[in-house]
């Protein structure tokens, strides 16, 4: 008998594609704060890309000196502009720190702890050698980093 | 593209060399620190600080712009096949994200290159 070619499935239209997609990031964040690190680093990495991109056509106005003085006072007047660049600030002082926890814990192998054959209680290794310290250091010194810069932002000078 | 091993470490490696280039960067606007010298954040985008950045180490800034462009869109391109598998979509984010690196480096190479 001859055999029915199988159809390649796909997996944009079985149910709960999207939900399964994006699950990883929108599990529950309570007593996780790995998980609340995991989705705010890539979540500011996002914001920061698209800055980036957007700070790249905009610094190509200073080429013209009267275009680039116009578009910098539209900027220091503009409320909405003021927020937005706080909001990046905070992205990128979170990334970076966190990012550095990150080269510590995965580059330099750094607070990860010696391999060691798997005991009960079980406690997974990222919990131990205190990383879930770093990870609580890292939220309270990027806090403190962008309520700094938005002081410097909003009032024009940091002290 | 190449290996994911050897692309994660040139993620780390730029990784390290943005925090100081960036940070380096985000000093120019504290008044006080600034090696240009401003007086206040207003004052470090005017003209004349800019253009002083450019001609003083513009180098600096064509290092945080290739930089920064390959780590944050190489972060993009792992996302968005994280967010979706198969060959037209892995085709569209590498000519995108390529794409993107390209134009974007360019542009901002060409202005640093006015600049100085």
């Amino acid at each position: 008998m001859a055999e029915t070619r199988k159809e390649p499935r796909k997996y944009w239209n079985l149910p709960g594609f999207w939900a399964a997609s994006l699950n990883p990031w929108l599990l529950k964040v309570k007593n996780n704060p790995e998980r609340v690190a995991f989705v705010l680093h890539r979540v500011t990495g996002a914001i920061i890309i698209f800055y980036l991109l957007a700070h790249i056509i905009v610094t190509s106005f200073s080429t013209n000196p009267t275009q680039w003085t116009r578009i910098m006072e539209e900027f220091s007047t503009s409320i909405f502009n003021k927020v937005g660049e706080w909001i990046v600030a905070g992205a990128v002082f979170f990334h970076g720190l966190n990012g550095i926890r990150l080269l510590c814990v995965e580059f330099c192998a750094v607070g990860i702890g010696r391999p060691e054959k798997p005991k009960p209680p079980y406690i997974p290794p990222s919990l131990k050698a205190g990383q879930r310290t770093a990870i609580y250091v890292v939220f309270a010194l990027s806090l403190i980093a962008w309520i700094l810069a938005g002081i410097l932002i909003f009032t024009g000078r940091l002290f | 593209m190449g290996r994911a091993s050897s692309i994660q470490i040139l993620q780390y490696i730029t990784a390290i060399i943005l925090i100081v280039v960036l940070t380096f960067h985000l000093i120019e606007r504290v008044p006080g620190l600034s090696p240009l010298g401003a007086k206040s954040y207003e004052e470090s985008v005017k003209i004349e600080p800019v253009k002083k950045a450019y001609s003083s180490y513009g180098w600096v800034l064509g290092v945080l712009l290739i930089v920064a462009l390959f780590h944050g869109l190489n972060g993009l391109r792992g996302m968005l096949l994280e967010l979706r598998q198969g060959r037209g979509w892995r085709i569209f984010v590498e000519v995108l994200i390529w794409g993107l690196f390209v134009v974007f480096g360019a542009w901002g190479l060409r202005t640093i290159l006015l600049m100085t």
